[in-house]
């Protein structure tokens, strides 16, 4: 599907001019960054852009940091994230989880920015970030605010990010002693997950997120809270994972029935929990 | 370093249909039916563009109509008997454009009672698809068509072979069991892709097909020709496996080539591809009756396979696989009622293993469930029962160069059976190959070697380094001074069609005819014929199914996560009988590329329908197996003996794989009964054990 | 729009609309061995190099490869990955041979000696259906180091 006429190339060559071309035209011109899921978009015939706004020429937003808290920039590739060391030795589940998104053709275009602007509920990274409580910034020219993950993504492909709007990064607090991401594919190894857990913990501390079962990540603080002050011993991890499989109300797709990913839930959950017990 | 010499798949040199350029060319686009069964009452094109045209019912109208077995097709639908049935066309000077016209093409439907299972259509009440199923076929047939008049069944064979009713009565032990197989598709890389152009009232098509001769006589009778007047060129396919069989895109595209007064090419897109071919759902119930000993006394099947909405070669494979669910056993007593039946699903035709998949499935999985009842081995009931040199099939047929204790001790040993069968299923088959059927070769002397001409197409099964390589053998040369040209109904001779593994074995055999007449003759050309004879009487099932059978087994260890109900293979081999091996790396691709694609049906597949819509007509909701989707260990066997004739593998070992895998999973105490066998169909299973 | 890049190694113009994908772009200026597939960008047979990655065609802008690298296999000349793949046989209708072999020539340079588990992963998201990955696996390894 495509416009009728060309659409327009904007190309702005810094953020300011960016964030003035966003604060101008808003959602009329389509954010480009990898352009992965775009392209899928466009290809399906469910979009057809009027104007791009490509932050490619952005210079500064492909910068990766790591003193303490990790700082990924908007347009940093997938693959660029799972092979830097720091990444590796320093929060490795999150270079596991952006390794394990699609193939290396997807992971060398799409973008740290892009994935979570997307809000693709199957996406691997969203979840992990949200177990690791990671914070997006999203820049205009009204100022800068953080946003968690659990509150950027609000349903189906929808975020918070105004039309004014631009993700320009995600800062990761230091790692959690113990971290993991798990990826439950039920058919093919090149599939969607049909249930993915993310789980961290520091002391007796954890976090659970469930993805690619509903329309936003799944995290439950009081069933985590359940961990609190316990041993995270096999009986508890099962309790947890059947917990959070009776309050998830999944999807049922080509991948699973709902009620076949609340079974698959309960053990996903259980089998993260053990993989980052004491 | 340079390219040049190396095989221009590597290189990517390769030319297919899709990249056919002709002069003026235009691009098509169509105009689909959203509905599952409807009437078009009125079409209007006034927001179609200058400088496209459309096509539409009128013009069509004095066209003939087509179909491989039973013409119950037009060139464009008056009736849309499926959801992305073609109602109208429309070209323009680029694809884009013809998108956009076709999406301006508004039409009046006037909707109409849908049915979607195959047995659901022949219960009474059901909608029916099509008035009057029409006569038989002529020529490029290989079995008399029987439809039932007043009913959506298009084709019913019969195996009537003994009593089997009666024989079950008094058996010593009877069980029965139920099984389903869903819609798959076939998904070659390379979308189907046909340019069509006119000269006057002369015709030629480039169109990646596997039957040229077939596409051309229905041509013909379309558009009221002689044959001579239309011309089939067959580039290599990328990929097709049965998709790229019979006429799809030929019709419309040349009516419309002939309406726009220019060359037109049509290439689907991906969805496209879902509503234009698939393969046969079936609904198969299987009796089988036993001494105590284990002795089979006696088989029935009965068989609703879903041809949807049109019956394309649906006769041919409801029959297949109605005698290949009998299985290579002596059984004295046989039953077959084997239906293809119209539903309101895209058509469904040929697909690699043509019906036997199906019907191995059903059929393999109950003898393991008979030998659970008899107490005994799988193994050993199947051993007590395989036919053997001299015996006769359910068909009345005499088994000859018969080897199917060979395929299934090979398959049993490769994974250990013997000495453990926990987490382990065998399974063995047979297979017919196209009978009657005739190849034509000819060799033609060149300045720098030879040609030969066959009307054998190319589609990654290896055909043309086949035939350099008989070949080279025969007239003593070098395999490259062989030259292979595509397969042109012009300069080819005739040839049946390229289906049902027969082109390495038949124009084998027909170009060795045709290198001695080149040598008896004066050295400049030859020419070969072979004809396979053969056929069953459409009543009784009797005479001769396969001049020549392709026989194999298959045998799959897995292990099962019973939290997840995911399964996983740790080791799969199938044993094919190949008699003769020509083209060694080719022949293993074929066995390897059966076996995985028998994997994706065993595990992954299957088309997933919504009030007749494809809901998953993509690569990404629609799984095909991928490198790490290969068992822990994957090996075969290429069976040969000295002096043996060449056997057809191409689809061999591809439908005994579900069958394994489920019967591995069967020894687990985990029974599953329909395809694809996904974690939680398997946990369901466990769930009931 | 004019998309100037240089392509197979000589510096090219492409002419595409804002909108159009590089598949298209590249198969207009005569690079055949990109083809149109699956348009989601999971099959891997419109894959090219851009900057010595592997992206997908059907995905990527053509307009944003300006001033960037495009390697097709056309522009390989018979490199040590293709002449593997030859003599191996790791093909059969031959449609994926192309996305495979850039594929498989990035694989061996990030991972010189990679493991049978490693080709396969390296390899996940390029889709053979005629099953030749057997002997897909058998090129890359006489490759390795």
């Amino acid at each position: 599907m495509t416009a009728a006429t060309e659409p327009a190339w904007l190309a702005p060559s810094s953020l300011e001019e960016a964030l003035a071309l966003r604060a101008e035209r808003g959602d009329e011109a389509t954010v480009l960054a990898g352009g992965t899921f775009l392209g899928i978009l466009m290809n399906q015939g469910f979009l057809a852009p009027s104007a791009f706004l490509s932050l490619g020429r952005v210079p500064g937003l492909a910068r990766m940091e790591a003193d303490g808290e990790l700082r990924l920039g908007a347009m940093t590739t997938h693959t660029a994230v799972e092979r830097a060391d720091a990444v590796r030795t320093g929060w490795p589940a999150l270079a596991r989880a952006f390794g394990l998104v699609a193939s290396p053709r997807v992971r060398n275009q799409a973008t740290v920015g892009g994935v979570l602007a997307d809000a693709d509920y199957a996406s691997d990274p969203p979840a992990m970030l949200a177990a690791l409580e990671a914070r997006t910034v999203l820049r205009s020219t009204r100022g800068e605010r953080s946003v968690a993950i659990d509150e950027l993504i609000l349903g189906y492909y929808e975020t918070c990010i105004e039309p004014d709007e631009l993700l320009v990064e995600v800062v990761v607090p230091p790692a959690p002693e113990r971290a993991v991401y798990r990826k439950f594919r039920s058919r093919s190894t090149e599939d969607r997950p049909c249930v993915a857990v993310a789980a961290t913990r520091g002391g007796t501390r954890v976090r659970v997120v469930v993805g690619a079962v509903a329309e936003t990540p799944q995290h439950f603080p009081d069933l985590c809270a359940l961990a609190d002050g316990e041993e995270l011993a096999p009986g508890l991890c099962d309790e947890i994972g059947r917990r959070y499989a009776e309050r998830i109300e999944p999807m049922s797709d080509a991948r699973g029935s709902a009620a076949y990913r609340r079974r698959v839930t309960a053990v996903e959950v259980r089998r993260a929990l053990e993989d980052i017990a004491p | 370093m340079s390219a040049v010499g190396l095989d221009p798949r590597v290189t990517g040199a390769e030319r297919y249909s899709a990249d056919v350029e002709r002069p003026g060319m235009l691009h098509a686009a169509f105009v689909r039916s959203p509905h599952a069964h409807a009437r078009v009452r009125r079409i209007d094109v006034g927001g179609v563009p200058d400088g496209c045209v459309a096509l539409t019912g009128a013009d069509v109208e004095p066209l003939g109509i087509y179909g491989c077995q039973l013409k119950d097709q037009r060139v464009l639908a008056d009736v849309a008997r499926f959801a992305g049935d073609i109602v109208a066309a429309v070209a323009a000077p680029t694809r884009v454009a013809a998108k956009a016209a076709a999406a301006a093409v508004e039409v009046e439907w006037e909707e109409l009672p849908a049915v979607f299972d195959a047995v659901a259509a022949v219960a009474p009440g059901a909608p029916l698809l099509h008035e009057h199923a029409g006569s038989s076929a002529q020529d490029a047939v290989s079995i008399d068509v029987r439809p039932i008049d007043g009913s959506n069944v298009c084709h019913r064979f019969l195996i009537r072979h003994g009593d089997a009713e009666r024989a079950l009565r008094t058996a010593d032990v009877v069980v029965e069991e139920v099984y389903r197989t869903p819609c798959a598709a076939h998904m070659p890389l390379e979308p189907h892709a046909t340019v069509a152009e006119w000269d006057g009232d002369a015709l030629t098509l480039w169109t990646g097909t596997q039957t040229p001769f077939n596409v051309r006589a229905d041509l013909a009778g379309v558009f009221g020709l002689p044959e001579e007047r239309i011309r089939i060129v067959a580039p290599p396919m990328g990929g097709s496996f049965g998709a790229k069989t019979f006429v799809r895109l030929e019709a419309v595209v040349a009516a419309l080539a002939r309406k726009a007064g220019a060359p037109v090419r049509a290439t689907l897109d991906r969805t496209e591809e879902f509503l234009t071919l698939n393969r046969h759902p079936a609904t198969i119930r299987v009796r089988i009756g036993a001494r105590r000993d284990g002795t089979l006394v006696a088989k029935e099947l009965d068989c609703w396979v879903d041809t949807g909405a049109y019956a394309d070669c649906g006769p041919g494979v409801a029959t297949k696989l109605g005698y290949a669910g009998v299985g290579p056993y002596r059984i004295p007593h046989v039953r077959v009622d084997s239906l293809a039946i119209y539903t309101n699903h895209p058509p469904n035709g040929a697909f690699r293993g043509y019906g036997a998949m199906q019907s191995v499935w059903a059929s393999e999985r109950t003898m393991d469930l008979l030998a659970g009842e008899l107490g005994m081995s799988p193994l050993a009931l199947r051993r007590k029962n395989l036919l053997r040199d001299g015996d006769r099939f359910a068909t009345g047929e005499t088994m000859h160069d018969v080897h199917f204790e060979e395929c299934l001790r090979a398959a049993a040993d490769a994974v250990g059976y013997e000495q453990d069968p926990r987490g382990k299923g065998l399974c063995v088959l047979l297979k017919g190959m196209q009978t009657p059927s005739r190849a034509q070769i000819t060799v033609e002397r060149t300045r720098v070697g030879y040609v030969v001409r066959s009307a054998s197409c190319e589609m990654g099964q290896g055909i043309r380094r086949s035939l350099r390589l008989m070949g080279a053998e025969l007239l003593g040369c070098e395999p490259g001074q062989i030259e292979v040209p595509d397969p042109d109904t012009d300069t080819s001779p005739f040839d049946t069609r390229t289906t049902s593994s027969r082109s390495t074995h038949m124009m084998g055999r027909a170009l060795e005819l045709a290198v001695a007449d080149l040598r008896a003759g004066d050295g400049e050309r030859g020419t070969g014929e072979i004809v396979n004879e053969g056929g069953l009487d459409p009543d009784t099932g009797q005479g001769v199914a396969s001049s020549h059978w392709h026989q194999g087994a298959a045998a799959a260890h897995v292990t099962v996560d019973e939290h997840t109900g995911a399964v996983r293979v740790e080791h799969l081999h199938a044993a094919v009988y190949a008699g003769r091996v020509v083209n060694r790396e080719g022949a293993e691709l074929q066995n390897e590329g059966s076996m995985i694609m028998g994997l994706g049906t065993a595990l992954l597949e299957g088309v997933l329908f919504a009030d007749g819509q494809v809901t998953n007509a993509n690569f990404s909701d629609y799984n095909i197996p991928a490198a790490a989707d290969l068992p822990r260990r994957m090996t075969h066997d290429l069976i040969e003996h000295e002096g043996a004739e060449v056997h057809g593998l191409g689809e061999t070992a591809l439908p005994p794989v579900p069958a394994a895998i489920g019967n591995a999973l069967h020894s687990l105490g985990l029974h599953v009964t329909e395809l694809p066998i996904t974690p939680e169909s398997v946990l369901d299973a466990v769930d009931r054990r | 729009m004019n998309v100037e890049l240089t392509l197979n190694g000589r510096a090219a113009v492409l002419e595409a609309r804002t909108d159009e994908m590089l598949l298209g772009a590249l198969r207009r200026a005569g690079l055949l061995s990109v083809r149109e597939t699956c348009a989601i960008g999971m099959c891997g047979a419109c894959t090219v190099l851009l900057d010595g990655e592997p992206v997908s065609g059907c995905l990527t802008l053509a307009a944003q490869v300006a001033g960037r690298e495009v390697t097709t296999v056309e522009g390989l000349e018979g490199s040590p990955v293709q002449r593997a793949f030859a003599e191996a046989h790791g093909f059969q209708c031959g449609w994926c041979t192309p996305g495979f072999v850039l594929a498989a020539q990035r694989l061996l340079e990030l991972n010189p000696a990679p493991s049978d588990e490693e080709i396969a992963e390296g390899l996940g998201g390029n889709l053979c259906r005629c099953g030749s990955y057997v002997k897909i696996a058998e090129a890359v390894r006489r490759c390795a180091s």
